[in-house]
């Protein structure tokens, strides 16, 4: 045991300069220097990208002996433009504009579906949420991995499942990803889209996206791990343990902290007390963000940055997207504690129409290269549809099959195989007496 | 001669020399080398990236051993104490165990860490949670009781595509030791082993409990009584056959465990006999295991607490009788 390492050999992360400009100023919670400078800076430092800054909060009042929410601020403000990306070209626009329409026609298919008594279980929509959903998606390369939740669905389109899968998943059909093992956006593939399956308990794949860095790190690969997590999601204990693993470690984990003001039926006055839930990075130690997360361009930018910090093995990314949750929890949930004049606000920022909006002023778009790419979008989810209706459902005697994986698989190395320091053999020789317990 | 807890840290070493796939990750296992000193020395040898000390937070931990393992790594996470799998079993038995069967994505890795008690290490330092794990499918789930067998099982535990659960019984680490077999031998998951042969009576047991039956095998043979010893080794899978065979064998059976008696796997054992063998019984099964408690932590209270070679005596000679 006499070999002695240098720093580097026991922690050989690689040193690049990071992908963000030398001129701009630090924020006060390590953020470094930033390219696509923030609108503003909340109270804490934390570098804020929105172009407006809402000024509402939800009250709890008693209306002829019954408890409602109701809603105290100023909702007239018209919506903004978006933001003009940094990092987007003319084409990843309008590829990304597609992916959100393929998202929200998917889900209104998954409605009507529902409605037909042709799904199985219940459909989790991610309406408002799209463009959050398929920006950061997008912002990724090949080799990184996603852990998506219920309502990032367009991040699975982005990744590479076709709606067919999605549609098929829901309901509960023999070709769907799981075969109909599980529901809904409960599926990944480990091998190329590189996609982590969630499970229900929220929070959950955070450290499983921390370890999946790690893995890959020992493959001798940075890589960035994006997976987003709700407002009431990040009130969960592995949240902390997973966010603050990947922070301690330096992985590449871009968390996104999708704030969209109701958990279920809970708002986020009852889910935490700190006004900006990016104020949390600051006890991590990482880089936090605030974006409007109806503006595919700021998650888009934000994202972006945190995967080039992610490559250059900087380490981990808090990012907190503000929008809202525009229908219930899942189709059964009219969402009827929504107080009215939220609705009516957010609507005004559907990311759709916005990013619509956009591309038309721009000249990026046609209004009838517009309508084409939407009828495009509506064939193709029609198509889905058929071909997912036509599925059988799984033989039910292939219940018991795949608990477990057979020895005789090889499994394959996401980089290559490890990268570590070869040693030499010999014995492991003898451990010390002492012990905690004898 | 080896220990229990040289066979596992024997285990683990050679596999990470064999397969650079294989790393530590744990609470205090790199400089300080364990609370058991199980990894002493090894973040000397393989490095700190491979011996990686963690945050206290054990679901972290079994979390990102897994997403590792999504990648092809093989991770051996250490529990400092096995009672701490609790903090982590949502991943475990949501996000681990369900991963092949839900989305078909193995997950070769290892959870082990010292259970058992005898060592007066109270409620929160001497559990057995093996059974919610052997309840899980998905798991396997593994208990040795001789060097060999540790040494042979990590091995083979850390060369399995499948989750594996290993519980080393830290009464154990020090107290047993043998001569190993020589070269890389491993030992065969869900295989039981007869530790002991004898044609009037078995005791079906695991882990610590194989030297308190032997014990008692050694007071019953003065009166002639010769009885069989299987140690499981694995209880996820279970060795139905084996716990069959020797029913066969010797018509009576005393399932020994050290976990608490309600819910515990001598039930499930209780049940594979009803299903294989139930008309080779001469006697009704009996039951041997801890009291329906807390682990109590003052020496007479867990004392009490255990199963003891006296009760494997008494439900011996009770059968034998019948």
């Amino acid at each position: 045991m006499k070999k002695t390492q240098t720093k580097a050999q026991a922690n050989p992360r690689p040193k690049q300069p990071s992908a963000t400009g030398p001129n701009a100023k630090a924020s006060t919670n390590g953020a470094g220097a930033l390219a696509n400078s923030p609108s503003r800076r909340n109270p804490h430092g934390i570098p804020d990208y929105r172009l407006e800054i809402p000024n509402f909060r939800t009250v709890e009042e008693w209306i002829n002996g019954e408890f409602r929410y109701s809603v105290e601020g100023d909702f007239s403000a018209p919506a903004p433009p978006l933001r003009e990306s940094k990092y987007l070209t003319k084409e990843k626009t309008i590829e990304l504009y597609r992916y959100m329409w393929l998202n929200r026609k998917m889900e209104q298919t998954l409605e009507n579906l529902f409605k037909q008594q042709k799904v199985v279980g219940g459909v989790y929509l991610g309406l408002g949420q799209e463009g959050c959903s398929c920006a950061s998606a997008m912002a990724l390369r090949d080799g990184d991995w996603i852990g998506p939740m219920i309502r990032n669905q367009g991040a699975l389109l982005v990744r590479g499942f076709k709606s067919r899968d999605i549609i098929m998943q829901y309901m509960a059909k023999a070709d769907a990803p799981t075969g109909g093992r599980d529901a809904g956006s409960h599926f990944g593939d480990q091998r190329e889209k590189h996609v982590v399956a969630p499970i229900s308990m929220l929070g959950d794949l955070i450290p499983v996206l921390a370890g999946v860095a790690l893995g890959a790190r020992l493959q001798g690969k940075s890589i960035a791990c994006l997976t987003w997590v709700g407002d009431g999601g990040q009130s969960t204990g592995p949240t902390y343990e997973g966010f603050n693993f990947a922070a301690v470690q330096k992985l590449g984990v871009i968390l996104i902290v999708e704030n969209n003001l109701w958990a279920y039926s809970t708002p986020v006055e009852r889910q935490f007390a700190c006004k900006d839930l990016a104020d949390r990075s600051i006890g991590y130690g990482v880089p936090g963000f605030i974006v409007d997360g109806t503006d595919p361009n700021q998650v888009y930018d934000v994202t972006h940055e945190a995967a080039q910090r992610a490559y250059a093995g900087e380490g981990a990314s808090l990012i907190e997207a503000k929008m809202m949750r525009m229908r219930g929890h899942a189709m059964h949930d009219a969402a009827a504690y929504v107080p009215k004049p939220y609705v009516e606000y957010w609507k005004k920022r559907d990311p759709i129409l916005r990013m619509e909006k956009y591309l038309l002023e721009k000249g990026w778009l046609s209004e009838e290269q517009n309508k084409a790419l939407i009828d495009a979008a509506q064939k193709q989810i029609d198509q889905d549809r058929e071909f997912a209706d036509a599925s059988p459902f799984p033989e039910g005697s292939t219940a018991g099959e795949r608990v477990f994986c057979d020895n005789s698989v090889q499994i394959p190395f996401a980089y290559g195989g490890p990268k570590v320091q070869k040693v030499e053999k010999r014995k492991a020789g003898s451990a010390s007496d002492v012990a905690h317990f004898r | 001669m080896t220990t229990y807890l040289e066979a596992i840290r024997e285990g683990i070493w050679e596999e990470m020399e064999r397969d650079p796939a294989v790393f530590c990750v744990g609470e205090d296992i790199g400089v300080y080398g364990g609370a058991f000193k199980v990894t002493e020395g090894f973040i000397h040898h393989f490095g700190s990236e491979r011996v990686i000390d963690t945050p206290i937070a054990e679901s972290a931990i079994v979390s990102a051993a897994f997403g590792a393992s999504l990648t092809g790594m093989r991770p051996v996470a250490e529990f400092q104490f096995m009672d701490f799998i609790s903090s982590a079993h949502n991943q475990i038995v949501n996000m681990v165990a369900k991963a092949n069967y839900r989305w078909g994505a193995p997950a070769p890795l290892v959870l082990r860490g010292p259970s058992g008690g005898g060592v007066s290490g109270g409620p929160f330092h001497s559990q057995n949670p093996e059974t919610y794990y052997a309840h899980t499918p998905g798991l396997k789930v593994i208990c040795p009781a001789t060097p060999t067998d540790a040494k042979g099982l990590i091995k083979s535990a850390i060369r399995d595509n499948n989750p594996c659960l290993f519980f080393e019984h830290k009464f154990l680490y020090r107290r047993v030791k043998e001569e190993l077999p020589s070269g890389d031998y491993t030992v065969e998951i869900g295989k039981a082993r007869t530790h002991r042969e004898g044609r009037d009576l078995s005791v079906i047991t695991y882990a610590a409990m194989v030297y308190v039956a032997q014990k008692a095998a050694e007071i019953l043979a003065k009166e002639g009584i010769e009885v069989e010893i299987i140690d499981l080794r694995t209880v996820a899978p279970l060795d139905r056959e084996a716990i069959a065979d020797t029913v066969k064998k010797t018509n009576r059976a005393i399932i020994l465990h050290e976990d608490t008696k309600t819910g515990g796997l001598a039930g499930e054992i209780t049940a594979v006999i009803n299903e294989l063998a139930f008309d080779d019984l001469d006697a009704p099964i009996a039951r041997i295991a801890s009291l329906d408690t807390p682990v109590p932590f003052s020496p007479p209270l867990e004392k009490f607490f255990l199963p003891k070679v006296e009760d494997v005596v008494r439900e011996a000679r009770r059968l034998r009788r019948y």
